[in-house]
C-alpha cells in the first residue's frame, strides 16, 4: 500500500505539470466567469491550449483526435488542472458524455466532422435527455421524432435542465420514435444542430440566482437521418453508453462537491477565536465531523484511483461518492455560513463577498442534478447490494398504455 | 497510487476469517450474557494462532507484522464479535516496546495485559493479569484489583482497575503512550469496521428474503435506502481504517489526524449500522435470540472506548486548525 505515483505516472505528471505551468497565462482561472458569461473566448482558448498539448480526450482513440492514453493519465491531467486552479473545461459535457457516445455509436462521417472540434473546444455540446415529465424515469420521455417521407426526421417536444444549451453548437438528443412498444424500446438518439430552425433555448434561473441550465423547445425541427446515433429504436442502449461515460468522466474519485473544505477551515481559523468558549466547542464538533466526512470521501476516491491505476474501471459503487460528497458539502457550507455571524442572514457580506452563501444556495440542487440522492441509493441498493428492484407499475406495458394507465397527458 | 491491500494481506484476511468463524460466533456473546461464560475464542486460542501478536517483534515471539496486517485481522475478529480484543494486545505491544520478556508473555498469551486510562473502565480488564498505566510521564506495569460492572457487551471485559504493586518500565513514556493509544484507536476502528460490515450483510440478506405486502422488503426504498446509507458509511470507514493503519506503519506524522478521524467515524458507522440492522428485522430484530442486539451492544460500548466521538471530532478540528493538512500529489480533481 502506498500513495505514490508509479514511475510512469510520475513522469507523465511531471510532463503535464510543466505544460500547465508554461501555459498558465493562457488557461482560465477558477472564478473568472469564463464559463458563465456570454463571451466564451477565454474558456474555449483554455481548452484549445490543453488540446494542442495533447491533454484533452486523453483516453479517446487516436484516430478521432484523442491520445489513446489510460484513464489514469486522464485523472492525472484533471488533478494537475485542479492544482493549478483551472476550472473544468467548457466542453465538459461534450468531453464526458456526448463525445464518447459519438465515438461508440457515430458513423465515420460523424466522427470526422465532430470529434476533433469537440475536443478542441471549437464546438460546445450539450446533452438533451431530461424532460419536464421524465427526470429520474428517463425512459418515459415524450419528445417525438417522426420520420418524414424524404427519410429525414421531424422532432417536437421539450427538454429541460440542459447545461450549456444556451451556448452549445450541438447536442445529443434522445427521442421517442415508437410509442407502441415498452418505453425503453422505442427511443432513438440523434445529433442535433442547436442553431437549427425550431430550436429555442430559454435559460432557467435556479434558486441560487444563477442560470446554469436551460429548457430547450423543439418545434418541427428537421434532423437528417445521417445524424442518427445507433439504430432506430436502439436509443436506450446508446443512452446507457452516455450515462456510463458520465460515471467514468468523474473518474479519479474523491472529488469534493461544492467549494471544498480547505477554504472553510481557513475561515474557521480566522473566526473561531472571537466566539465564546462554548460556541467554539460546537464549531469544533461540526468542523471535526465534516472534516472526517471529507476524509472518508477523499480516501474512498483514492481506492477508486488505485483501481483505475491498475486498469480497472469504476463500477456502480462510484455513486457513493456523489451521495456522500453532497451530504458533506452541505455540512461544510453550513459551518461556513453560520460563522459569518450577523452577516449569515444576508446573501452577501458587507465587503461584497458571498462565496459561502452562494455555496449554501447551490447545494440543494447538487442532491438532485446528475442523479438524485434517491436514484443513487437505488443504484447502490440494487446493483451493489443486490436488493430487489422497486416494482414498476408500467412494467410490461407499451409507452402509450402506460400513459393511459398513469393518466399522463399525451 | 496503490491504496489497496496486498495479496498477502488478502490471504491473511481469508485465513483470519476461517479461524474466527470456526472459533467463535455472536452466540458466544449471548451465552456470556446469559451464563457468564468466558469470551471466545479467548486469549489462549488467539495466542496459538499468532493473530493477536502480529505486531509483536519476531525477537519476542511475535509476528513482526505491520499495524495494517493486524487491522486486517481485527476486522475479521470484529465480524463475529470475538474477544478478548486485539486492541489490548496492539496497545500493549507498543507500550512494552523494548521489554522482550514481557513482550514474549504477551505474544504467547501466558499473561493477559490490559491498559488503564485513569479511572475509565479498561478494555479486557476482567481477564487481565497485568495492567499498564501512565503515572505522570512514567509507564508502569503491575497487578490490579478489577471491579467489573454489569456488562452491556460482555465481550469487552470492561472493568475499573485499582493498581496494586507496579514497577516503572519507562520514565519518560508520554510519546510512546500517545502512539499506543492511537494504534489502539485504529485497531478498535478495524474491529468496528468488521462488525458494521457484518451487520449490513445480515440486514441485506434478511431484506432480500423477508416478504411483506407481497414482495421482499428490500425492494422498498425506505428499507433499501437505510441499508445503503449504512453501506456507504462502511465503505468510508474501510478507507479510513486502511489509511490510519498505513499511517501508523509508514507515516507517523499523519497518525494523529488519521487515528482521531477513524475513531470518530467508526463510532458513528457501527452505531448506525447496528441500529439499521435491528430496524430492518422488525419484531425479530429486538429479541434476545437474534444476533442484532449483540452488534448493537458492541456499538454502544465501543463508541465510548478510547474517547467518544465528540472527543475525536474535537481532536480532528484542533489538528486541522493548528496546521494545514498537506495535499497529496494526487489530490483529487475539483
Amino acid at each position: 500500500m502506498n500513495f505514490d505515483d508509479t514511475p510512469d505516472e510520475a513522469a507523465y505528471r511531471e510532463q503535464v505539470r510543466r505544460y500547465v505551468t508554461e501555459h498558465r497565462e493562457e488557461l482560465a482561472r477558477i472564478g473568472d466567469g469564463s464559463r458563465r458569461d456570454g463571451d466564451l473566448t477565454a474558456a474555449r482558448r483554455s481548452q484549445a491550449v490543453m488540446y494542442d498539448g495533447g491533454y484533452v480526450g486523453v483516453t479517446w482513440p487516436k484516430e478521432v483526435g484523442g491520445q489513446g492514453g489510460t484513464p489514469m493519465q486522464q485523472a492525472i491531467v484533471d488533478q494537475e488542472l485542479a492544482r493549478a486552479g483551472v476550472p473544468m473545461h467548457i466542453g465538459i459535457i461534450g468531453l464526458g458524455m456526448c463525445g464518447p457516445t459519438v465515438v461508440h455509436h457515430g458513423s465515420d462521417d460523424q466522427k470526422q466532422r465532430y470529434l476533433s472540434r469537440l475536443l478542441r473546444g471549437d464546438d460546445i455540446w450539450c446533452q438533451l435527455f431530461s424532460e419536464p415529465a421524465s427526470g429520474s424515469d428517463l425512459a418515459g420521455l415524450r419528445t417525438r421524432a417522426v420520420r418524414n417521407d424524404d427519410g429525414t426526421w421531424r422532432v417536437n417536444g421539450q427538454k429541460v435542465w440542459t447545461t450549456l444549451a444556451h451556448v452549445a453548437d450541438y447536442g445529443i438528443l434522445l427521442t421517442r420514435t415508437d410509442a407502441d412498444v415498452a418505453k425503453h424500446r422505442g427511443l432513438t438518439m440523434f445529433v442535433v444542430d442547436m442553431k437549427a430552425p425550431g430550436v429555442t433555448v430559454r435559460p432557467l434561473r435556479q434558486m441560487s440566482g444563477h442560470s446554469e441550465f436551460n429548457e430547450v423547445f423543439f418545434d418541427d425541427v428537421v434532423i437528417q437521418d445521417s445524424e442518427r446515433l445507433g439504430d432506430v429504436n436502439d436509443g436506450w442502449r446508446v443512452a446507457l453508453t452516455t450515462l456510463m461515460s458520465e460515471r467514468m468522466s468523474l473518474g479519479g474519485g474523491g472529488t469534493e462537491v461544492g467549494m471544498g473544505i480547505a477554504p472553510v477551515v481557513e475561515h474557521v481559523r480566522e473566526r473561531i477565536g472571537s466566539l465564546p468558549a462554548d460556541r467554539q466547542a460546537l464549531v469544533r464538533q461540526d468542523l471535526g465531523r465534516a472534516y472526517v466526512q471529507t476524509l472518508g470521501i477523499r480516501y474512498n476516491g483514492y481506492r477508486q484511483l488505485s483501481a483505475i491505476s491498475k486498469g480497472q474501471m469504476p463500477g456502480p459503487e462510484a455513486s457513493a461518492g456523489k451521495l456522500a460528497g453532497t451530504k458533506a458539502a452541505r455540512t461544510v457550507a453550513d459551518i461556513a455560513v453560520r460563522l459569518l455571524g450577523d452577516e449569515a442572514v444576508y446573501a452577501a457580506c458587507a465587503d461584497g463577498t458571498s462565496a459561502f452563501q452562494d455555496s449554501q444556495a447551490g447545494l440543494p440542487g447538487m442532491a438532485i442534478a446528475g442523479g438524485t440522492d434517491e436514484i443513487l441509493r437505488n443504484v447502490l441498493g440494487e446493483r451493489v447490494l443486490g436488493l430487489p428492484a422497486e416494482p414498476r407499475a408500467d412494467k410490461g406495458m407499451t409507452f402509450n398504455q402506460s400513459l393511459a394507465t398513469t393518466g399522463g397527458a399525451q | 497510487m496503490n491504496f489497496d491491500l496486498s495479496d498477502e494481506q488478502r490471504a491473511l484476511a481469508a485465513a483470519a476469517r476461517d479461524f474466527f468463524t470456526s472459533a467463535c460466533s455472536p452466540a458466544d456473546s449471548r451465552r456470556a450474557l446469559d451464563e457468564g461464560t468466558p469470551v471466545a475464542p479467548g486469549r489462549a486460542r488467539l495466542a496459538d494462532t499468532g493473530f493477536a501478536a502480529i505486531t509483536v517483534p519476531e525477537s519476542a515471539g511475535g509476528g513482526g507484522g505491520s499495524v495494517l496486517d493486524l487491522a486486517v485481522v481485527a476486522q475479521e475478529a470484529g465480524r463475529v464479535l470475538a474477544g478478548p480484543s486485539l486492541v489490548s494486545v496492539a496497545r500493549a505491544a507498543v507500550l512494552l516496546a523494548d521489554d522482550d520478556a514481557r513482550l514474549a508473555s504477551l505474544a504467547d498469551g501466558s499473561v493477559g495485559y490490559a491498559v488503564v486510562d485513569g479511572t475509565a473502565p479498561a478494555l479486557d480488564a476482567a481477564t487481565a493479569d497485568q495492567f499498564l498505566a501512565l503515572q505522570g510521564d512514567a509507564l508502569v506495569c503491575g497487578t490490579g484489583v478489577v471491579t467489573v460492572g454489569a456488562p452491556i457487551d460482555p465481550t469487552r471485559g470492561l472493568g475499573q482497575v485499582e493498581l496494586g504493586v507496579a514497577v516503572e518500565l519507562a520514565s519518560d513514556a508520554r510519546l510512546r503512550w500517545e502512539r499506543a493509544e492511537r494504534v489502539a484507536q485504529v485497531i478498535l476502528a478495524a474491529e468496528g469496521l468488521g462488525a458494521a460490515e457484518r451487520a449490513v450483510e445480515i440486514g441485506v440478506a434478511y431484506a432480500k428474503e423477508r416478504q411483506a405486502f407481497g414482495r421482499a422488503i428490500g425492494s422498498y426504498q425506505a428499507v433499501k435506502h437505510a441499508l445503503v446509507e449504512a453501506f456507504v458509511g462502511v465503505e468510508q470507514l474501510r478507507s479510513l481504517v486502511w489509511w490510519a493503519a498505513w499511517a501508523a506503519d509508514e507515516a507517523p506524522e499523519e497518525l494523529p489526524l488519521a487515528a482521531a478521524a477513524v475513531k470518530g467515524l467508526s463510532a458513528e458507522v457501527l452505531e448506525s449500522a447496528s441500529e439499521t440492522l435491528i430496524q430492518v428485522h422488525g419484531g425479530i430484530g429486538f429479541t434476545w435470540e437474534h444476533d442484532a442486539h449483540l452488534y448493537w451492544r458492541r456499538a454502544k460500548v465501543d463508541r465510548l472506548l478510547l474517547g467518544d466521538e465528540a472527543a475525536a471530532y474535537d481532536q480532528v478540528a484542533r489538528l486541522v486548525l493548528a496546521a494545514p493538512v498537506p495535499a497529496r500529489e494526487q489530490e483529487a480533481a475539483r
